[in-house]
């Protein structure tokens, strides 16, 4: 047995902790990484853990994967969530079996859509008898298990333990699970999370599929700028995966495997790609013999997942794209720049800052000075392989939004020509302090952001990155801004309103 | 570099040597006992009036300060709506009597401090968060913007125009289309909640008019403070009073927000908005207010129908066994002033709509016709009772919840009582509940999407559709109005 003390002090004085959070590290035989942050007085413990895996993972046929995985990973295990496994999953390869043989006819129809003969794949009256036998003999399968479910099962028992805000959030990069669980139920979270990473079932699944394109219309398809948002990442990545949306393309969705997804879980969600994270009032100790006898049980994968291989090509000439949209007149100018952690980044981050808010320069800018836009606003998004810097603006009533996009290129301009005067920098640096507190100061957001930071780069960078936006400088502001925001990288969005009955504007 | 920390400690051991157990049914936790914290340990009249909550915690060098002032938009002049959200506003944005809005908001950038204000329909807000070093001038901006706000011309000029822009939005999504046509259709629109924003109402207020409105209800006695963060409470409470002194109460009577007379017109409301390839729908009548003692057994209820997320009835269905919709929920309101309104919802593509309400209307009939098992009832309990420490569960939780009570006058002992009158709670009560307050034939149904798509329903399920759950009725159609007028033209 191996034995040893830590000798980490873990009553660190208030001040401290802006520069380091303590965090205890433990890594289990199979790989999988534990880290424990010990606050002592709080009646509950966040806790959570990370798959490093997402969108960006996944290849053309199978986009949307990462997310709809995450949804059937709440589905129940060989334990939970059923009267009697082995019917159940019988019942999933008959289901599974009829599936692949309603995707041929599917399939036929699509190729009679291609060919023009119809117009409308989902019409009845398109099928052919064996497809609509197909279908009523699904849809008794499917009424058939549903019998057998102990329902919603897994929520079941952490609702009744007292456990709250369970969930789960699918990005590019990775993908998270977390809950508040009640400090003396602490174990309840071991015993579920290792039981449904050793043997989940995805039953549900087509159903589950459903509700996925139920979600991709609620959140973008019918949200007034969603489809725009959503074409204008196909053209700003040419190669980069990151072009398509992490709920996927539509006709992926429809296609997706339950074979897929078992496939999926044995490559990604293996222990040596995953990290777990408590925060809150409880003994190290205890947790970590939890961690071994419950996580312990897992099986390390047969390797480690491979890193992304498709890298974005480098953008020649300026793009373009207009559309016609319910929304007031606005305009995003979107550059390619760094990945998450690249030694530019911090420079980007200050430079947002400069950009925001109520003393920032594009709020005195285009809203006080020009006023050519009503509201304005920066961003930088650096994520694991690649990142963007955006600029976004709503024109004010009576401008365009081609006249707020000038009066970007003249702050970036600026930005080229002339140093950032020190109090300005000062300004944003003191803000970046006091954020260094105020990011802490939920449990539940700092188990998040742990788990978010591990994904990228491991969680020590979240101690590591406050003093390298300390150090940026006003040359390194000057520098940035010279080298990626160049015509050559540039992409534009332009929406205006759409004309219609139920436009804004009195008649 | 790496480091690895190992432990095995006794109790590791001693845990490791167990079997795990075939089920999580057959683990025993800890017993754990909560005391609901009592406000009245924390509360502090300060000598103008003005009643302070103070909760100090000292694990990070911060402090927060919420403040919430007996005011709202229901007390707006007629024609003026608007009036109550932009003094708020501009409190913040149009600097103080002495110092410029530029100049305020570098002083307050330069502090790191976050300085808000605002005005909703029943309450308003301020609020700073700084540093704890930076107290006395954090507090000192602080304290100038609540009393001697400079209400700038040229920053409300461009607020208005700003707010006039954001109304032109009004039809743009089905979200905003769907809360303002059911609220319409619940309280009437001659209520506050539904009064709305427009191009004249805008107009019809100056500069003048927020100054009288903050004057008539911003002063320390109509003030309930939240204070929580690093501090000493004795120094603390001194800085507050030394900060608020000198400035003179008013003895207005501020009346409560008021009812609406109106009554709802059960039915079903459809809204058309084309492109949209999914539909939203609500469905309600008005609940009870939060002084019926029913009101913790309807909450229970409302758990198990729809409000419980996974494990209840509404998302079972809806969601999980026939996949159509992500959200599906049911919320039965208990109002504070008067009754909340019980609504259940979803969205699901335009085709599903008629399915997706039909079944939603089954369930809210099984509620009345069976009781629930004693398994439902006691996970819609636990799921309250156990997570009921998260309520105080930070300095800035307890604070601001003791101050929330205050302002709407909880009785003093709700929560102490609150887990205990939740324990009580039988299936038989559940039911009866159910029976009287839900009203499944008395339901305003809205549905706000694709009209056509969503009345020709889905071909694959034809025994669903719109009509027939309009019955005799017939299917209303709701314009929509022009968005800075709100004027419905008439069809």
């Amino acid at each position: 047995m191996i034995f040893r003390t830590a000798l980490l002090i873990f009553f660190l004085l208030p001040s401290l902790w802006a520069q380091h959070v303590p965090v205890q590290e433990v890594i289990l035989d199979n790989g999988m990484k534990v880290l424990l942050v010990v606050r002592k007085g709080s009646p509950n413990v966040a806790a959570g853990w990370v798959a490093k895996v997402g969108s960006v993972n996944e290849h053309s046929g199978v986009t949307g994967i990462s997310h709809l995985f995450e949804h059937m990973m709440f589905k129940g295990t060989q334990t939970i969530g059923t009267k009697d496994i082995e019917e159940d999953l019988k019942i999933n390869l008959e289901l599974d079996r009829l599936k692949a043989e309603l995707r041929k006819e599917e399939q036929a129809l699509a190729a009679r859509l291609r060919q023009g003969e119809i117009t409308d794949v989902k019409d009845p009256k398109v099928r052919s008898p064996r497809h609509q036998q197909l279908l009523a003999e699904f849809d008794k399968l499917n009424a058939r298990q549903r019998d057998l479910l102990v329902k919603n099962e897994f929520d079941k028992i952490y609702t009744s333990a007292g456990a709250s805000g369970m969930n789960a959030a699918t990005s590019e990069d990775f993908t998270i699970y977390f809950v508040n669980m009640p400090a003396n139920k602490l174990e309840l979270w071991f015993w579920m999370e290792s039981d449904r990473l050793s043997n989940p079932v995805f039953r549900e699944f087509y159903t589950e599929r459903e509700v996925v394109a139920e979600e991709r219309r609620l959140r973008s398809d019918s949200t007034p700028t969603g489809r725009f948002l959503v074409q204008f990442d196909a053209m700003f990545w040419k190669s980069s995966p990151y072009g398509w949306p992490v709920v996927g393309w539509p006709s992926d969705l429809d296609a997706i495997t339950r074979q897929d997804a078992s496939e999926y879980f044995g490559k990604y969600y293996a222990p040596n790609n995953l990290t777990a994270c408590l925060v809150g009032d409880f003994s190290p100790d205890q947790a970590i013999a939890l961690a071994r006898k419950y996580f312990g049980r897992l099986q390390r994968g047969a390797s480690e997942p491979e890193p992304v291989r498709t890298v974005e090509e480098p953008q020649y000439g300026e793009q373009r794209m207009s559309g016609e949209a319910d929304t007031n007149p606005e305009v995003r100018v979107r550059y390619h720049t760094v990945a998450d952690g690249h030694k530019d980044e911090p420079a980007f981050l200050i430079l947002q800052a400069l950009l925001n808010g109520r003393t920032g320069r594009l709020y005195k800018s285009l809203i006080l000075e020009q006023q050519v836009a009503n509201s304005a606003f920066a961003s930088h998004d650096g994520m694991k392989y690649e990142g963007y810097f955006q600029f976004m603006g709503v024109a004010k009533t009576g401008k365009t939004p081609e006249q707020v996009e000038q009066a970007f290129y003249k702050e970036i301009e600026k930005l080229k020509t002339e140093i950032v005067p020190d109090r300005e920098l000062q300004k944003v640096k003191n803000e970046q302090t006091a954020s260094n507190f105020r990011r802490l100061e939920s449990g539940f957001s700092l188990m998040e952001q742990l788990l978010m930071y591990d994904a990228y780069r491991g969680w020590r960078t979240i101690n590591t990155d406050p003093p390298l936006l300390q150090a940026v400088t006003a040359a390194d502001i000057q520098r940035i801004a010279a080298k990626y925001f160049a015509p050559d990288n540039r992409n534009v969005l332009v929406l205006n309103r759409k004309p219609s009955a139920s436009a804004g504007g009195a008649k | 570099m790496r480091r690895i920390f190992l432990f095995a400690a006794w109790i590791g051991i001693a845990l490791a040597a167990d079997p795990i157990v075939k089920h999580p049914r057959e683990l025993h936790f800890p017993p754990s006992e909560f005391i609901a914290p009592k406000a009245a340990d924390y509360r502090h009249k300060l000598s103008n009036g003005a009643t302070a909550f103070l909760v100090e915690d000292h694990e990070f060098p911060l402090i927060d300060i919420s403040i919430m002032i007996h005011t709202g938009g229901y007390l707006e002049p007629a024609g003026m709506t608007g009036l109550a959200q932009l003094t708020g506003s501009q409190m913040r944005a149009g600097g103080t009597k002495s110092k410029t809005p530029e100049t305020f908001d570098e002083d307050a950038a330069f502090l790191a401090a976050q300085i808000g204000s605002s005005v909703s329909d029943v309450s308003g807000e301020a609020s700073l968060n700084c540093l704890s070093k930076d107290i006395d001038a954090g507090l000192a901006l602080f304290v100038d913007m609540l009393r001697n706000p400079g209400f700038d011309e040229s920053r409300l000029k461009l607020a208005k125009s700003q707010m006039l822009q954001a109304i032109g939005r009004r039809n743009d999504s089905t979200t905003s289309i769907e809360g303002r046509e059911f609220q319409r259709l619940i309280r009437g629109d001659k209520h506050f909640t539904t009064r709305p924003v427009t191009k004249a109402s805008l107009e019809a207020f100056s500069r003048q008019d927020l100054i009288g409105f903050h004057d008539r209800y911003y002063y320390p006695a109509n003030f309930v403070l939240a204070v929580s963060g690093d501090f000493d409470t004795k120094q603390m409470l001194a800085k507050l009073e030394k900060a608020l002194a000198a400035w003179p109460n008013r003895d207005t009577a501020i009346p409560d927000p008021p009812r609406s007379e109106f009554t709802p017109k059960p039915g079903v409301y459809v809204v058309n908005k084309k492109d949209v390839n999914q539909g939203r729908v609500q469905m309600g009548h008005l609940g009870v207010a939060l002084s019926n003692p029913d009101h913790l057994a309807l909450s229970v209820m409302n758990g198990i129908l729809g409000g419980d997320g996974f494990t209840s009835h509404i998302m079972e269905r809806v969601r999980s066994e026939e996949g159509l919709a992500y959200t599906a929920r049911s919320s039965f309101g208990a109002g504070t002033y008067y009754e909340g309104i019980f609504f259940a919802g979803f969205q699901s593509k335009n085709a599903s709509v008629a399915q997706a309400t039909a079944i939603v209307i089954e369930e809210i009939k099984r509620a009345q016709d069976t009781k629930p098992s004693v398994d439902e009832l006691a996970t819609a309990v636990n799921r309250v009772v156990e997570s009921f420490p998260l309520r105080f569960s930070s300095a800035g939780r307890k604070a601001n919840q003791f101050a929330y009570d205050y302002y709407t006058r909880l009785p003093e002992d709700y929560w102490e009582k609150y887990r205990q009158r939740l324990n009580a709670v039988t299936p038989e009560e559940v039911q009866r509940v159910a029976r009287k307050y839900l009203h499944p034939d008395g339901l305003v149904i809205l549905a706000v999407g694709d009209a056509e798509a969503m009345l020709r329903g889905n071909p694959d399920r034809p025994q669903y559709s719109i009509a027939k759950l309009a019955g005799d009725r017939g299917v209303v159609r709701i314009p929509l109005p022009d968005p800075l007028t709100m004027v419905y033209p008439v069809e």
